[in-house]
Formats: C-alpha cells, structure tokens, sequence
C-alpha cells in the first residue's frame, strides 16, 4: 500500500530529532578529541625508533584500520563483559569504540604530516641545543598539524558520519531516533531524508570550520597561504 | 701560546661501508676562520656535522673546551649551545616570524623570558641588517635574507664557535654577497668559524687557515697564501684549478694571481 508523503512529521517529532542530533555530536566530537590525542601518541610511536614501541603501534593501526568498526563496537560492548570488563552504558562503549578507531587512523595522518616536514626543521632545532622533545613540540608537531588538515577534516567528517554505527547497540543518537519515528509513522522518507540533512549540515560545517582554522593558521609566504 | 678551542684528533666516520671520514686531525684556534674546501663527497659536511653529533662520529676524539665531545656520554645540548651550525638550506622555522625564529631558543634552551628573548633576537636582527624584518616569516623572505636570519639565529644563542655548511651553496649568485658580508663582519668580531664553502674568494680573503679535503682526509691544509698561490698537494693543484676556471670564467673580475701557479700540469684549453 502507498502511503502519502507527510512532512509534517518533521515539526512534530522536532525536539526528538534534535535529542538525537545532540547525542551524535556529542559522540562524535568526543571521539574525535580523544582520537586526535590518542592519534599523536600513536603516531609518536609510529616514528620511535624503538622496535618494540614501534611495533605495538603498527599492530594496534593496523588492527583497528584493517577490521570493521561495527565489530569493533560489538567487541567493546559484548565482548568484553566476557573478559569481566563491564561497560554498562551503550554510550561509553561506542565512545570507547569510535574514539580508539579513530586513533588509528588520526596516528596516520599525524605521522603523514610529521613527514612532510624536512629534516633540516629538527637538525636546525637540535643544533642550537633543544632536545628532541622540544623540537617536536615547538618546530615539528606546529608545521606537521596544519599541513595535515585537510586529511584531518576527511576523517572529522568520516567519524561524524560512522558515529551512526553505534545505533547498533542501542545508543539513540540522530539514525536510531529517524529510525523510531520512521517506524512508529511509517513516513521513513521525509525521516530518513531529514536524518540526511542534518548529517550534512554537521559536516558541512566541519568542512566550512576546518578551512577557516586551514587559512587562520596558514604560515605566510608557504603555499596555499594567499590562494583563493 | 693559546690552547686550541677545537683539536680533532684521527676522526673516523663511515656509513655502512662509504668510508667518508678516515682519519681528520685539525686544530682550531679562538677568533680563527677556519675554511674547509674541496670536491664533493671529500667529507667536508660531515666533519662538520660530526663536530656537534648531527652524524656521530665513530672514531677519534673532538676535544672542545677541554672535553672529548666526540664521546657519546657529553651533553651534546650544553655542547651545541656553544658551537651553532648554519646550513645549506638555512632551514629557519617555516611557522615563526624571524624575530620568533631566533627567540624560540633563547627562550627554550636558555630559559630566557619572552621579553628577554625578543629583544636579544632583535639586537641580532641588527647585526645581519635585518631589523625591518623581524616579523616576516622565511617563506616571505629572499635566501639571502633567510641565511641571514638563520646566522643572527646561531649568533644570538652566543656561542663559542660557529659552524657554516655551504652557508651560499643553495643562493642565487647575486645573493651571495650579502650572506658573505655578514660572515665577514663576524669574523671581524672576532667569532671563531669554521666554514665549509665553494667561495674561494671568502676563503682567500677571510681564513686563517685553509684546509683543503679529498676523500676523507685533508690533504693540505696551510694558510690561504700557501694553499692559493702556492699548492703542494697535486689534488689540491687540480682542485683549484677547476674551481677556479669555473668561477672565473662566471667573473672576469677575478685577479690573475687567484689562480694557482699551473707549473707541470697539462691541460690548456
């Protein structure tokens, strides 16, 4: 049976859609700050000379860059009560799940744009008598961070979108929430395609903040600093 | 007689099986401009790059102020506050200002406060005629300006030694000058440098001492007097007289007696 198309059900389940609209920008934006710390960690160790750090942190990129992240989320959540590690909230698994993924793949693009610097940056640095850590922190990791931010917006905007992945085990952020009202009105395609919409002007901002932070912070004088 | 501020004794460097430093001994005295020449790959970056452990040397003894610097147990951070390198690549700091290039060390390595720090920088700035650029960054900058920034860097963090790496290699011919003026008027002041360098003319004119490398060991070293005019070695004798007809047949303007006496050598064209 064919069913009218009624967008009325925007404006009635409104303040349900921005519940859920809330719950994934809190998700994401978590994830995404502990992923982007967690990402220069990694990839600090990504470029240790010590074999064994350097081998933990391939193995822990490559695990969680080469699996599903739906698995990864069951794992956190029904996986590890098994192991006696119990995370009760559906939120702090997903949490735990999303930010660890994008650890990995943060830890890469980190490591690309610490390699994009010359090695003349660190050998100018440790020759006027820095140590190491103080030519990371004041010469690489500043230059390193704006040259990676275009990589850094993608994955900003990937996580956005694959915070929805945690509807899986419950959490209700904006897909689950479209997801009940679709299916307690039957009207899936005003929902979904409201759902849609809101996931775009999320990271369509993200994309729109990124480039201003990318022009704010461009070094005068180097590339890409006068274009456009 | 002075102690030598730098002795290097049989200094040995190799990488993998590239033999590239095979026993250097040379003597540096306080306010001595010291110029390093000859072909490429003889060495001469490395040693240099071994005096403040950019390379590690493997062999021999680098005795700066009365410590073996070559030994890996030296605070190599205390050593390189005293004895700066400049670069081919000036290699400023791409995301700071010139004035902020400079300070960023005095600040971090000297643990001087900000204030203290910029104006030090600025008075630096001075030195190399740079002051109206203190808030340009090096990519708003021409080379020579840049080296210029990077030596009033390695300047400002008063060191007891500087070390120049081809500091005109990777210039336009017309920015040398100004990148040599300065190195001139800091030799004047009485820095003590060691320079390694194609510019035969601030060898002639500035060193005290030239040394002259070729496949890892010196094979003449002397005054510039005996190294220019009066050349024992015979790869010394050819060195220059290939570098020479290079840059004299870029600059007629180079005197005559520039070029080494060519008494046995062949090759007249």
């Amino acid at each position: 049976m064919v069913m009218t198309i009624d967008w009325t059900i925007i404006p009635d389940y409104f303040p349900i859609f921005m519940k859920g609209l809330q719950t994934t920008i809190e998700i994401s934006v978590i994830s995404i700050v502990i992923g982007f710390i967690g990402g220069i960690l990694i990839g600090m160790c990504r470029i240790s000379r010590n074999p064994f750090v350097y081998g933990l942190s391939t193995v822990y990129v490559e695990a969680f860059r080469g699996t599903p992240l739906l698995i990864q989320i069951f794992l956190v959540y029904l996986g590890l009560p098994q192991l006696g590690i119990y995370v009760d909230s559906p939120l702090v698994a997903g949490l735990i799940a999303l930010s660890l993924n994008s650890a990995a793949y943060q830890s890469e693009i980190f490591r690309g744009g610490v390699q994009s610097i010359s090695v003349g940056q660190i050998e100018a640095a440790r020759s006027l008598g820095m140590t190491y850590n103080q030519s990371l922190f004041n010469v690489v990791i500043p230059q390193a961070i704006r040259n990676a931010l275009p990589p850094y917006t993608n994955e900003f905007i990937t996580m956005i979108k694959d915070s929805s992945l945690v509807m899986t085990i419950g959490v209700l952020e904006l897909t689950l929430r479209g997801k009940l009202i679709s299916a307690t009105t039957g009207q899936s395609i005003p929902v979904l395609l409201f759902v849609a919409v809101l996931y775009f002007v999320l990271t369509f901002s993200t994309s729109r903040i990124l480039r201003y932070v990318e022009k704010r912070f461009a070094i005068p004088g180097m590339m890409g600093s006068d274009s456009r | 007689m002075t102690e030598p501020i730098i002795e290097i004794i049989d200094l040995k460097k190799s990488f993998g099986d590239n033999h590239v430093l095979k026993g250097i001994s040379l003597r540096v005295m306080p306010q001595e401009v010291v110029t390093i020449i000859g072909p490429s790959g003889s060495g001469k970056s490395t040693l240099l790059r071994c005096m403040n452990h950019l390379n590690m040397p493997d062999g021999g003894k680098i005795i700066f102020q009365g410590h073996d610097i070559a030994s890996k147990d030296i605070d190599i951070n205390a050593v390189r506050t005293q004895m700066n390198m400049v670069f081919q690549c000036f290699n400023l700091f791409m995301h700071l200002t010139a004035k902020r290039n400079i300070a960023l060390a005095l600040m971090k390595v000297k643990k001087m406060g900000k204030a203290e720090a910029e104006e030090r920088a600025m008075r630096a700035l001075e030195t190399v005629g740079l002051q109206n650029k203190a808030d340009a960054y090096p990519g708003e900058l021409s080379g020579g300006q840049q080296q210029r920034v990077a030596i009033a860097r390695a300047l400002a963090m008063d060191p007891k030694v500087i070390l120049f790496d081809e500091p005109t290699s990777a210039l336009d011919p017309e920015l040398i000058g100004e990148v040599l003026d300065v190195m001139k008027k800091l030799a004047l002041s009485g820095m003590t440098m060691v320079v390694v360098t194609h510019e035969m003319g601030f060898a002639r004119e500035m060193a005290d001492k030239v040394v002259f490398m070729d496949q890892g060991v010196i094979a003449e070293q002397g005054t510039p007097e005996e190294i220019f005019v009066n050349p024992q070695n015979p790869r010394t004798k050819v060195f220059l007289k290939r570098i020479l007809k290079e840059v004299g047949s870029m600059d007629p303007g180079i005197p005559t007696d520039f070029l080494p006496s060519s008494n046995g050598e062949q090759d007249k064209s």
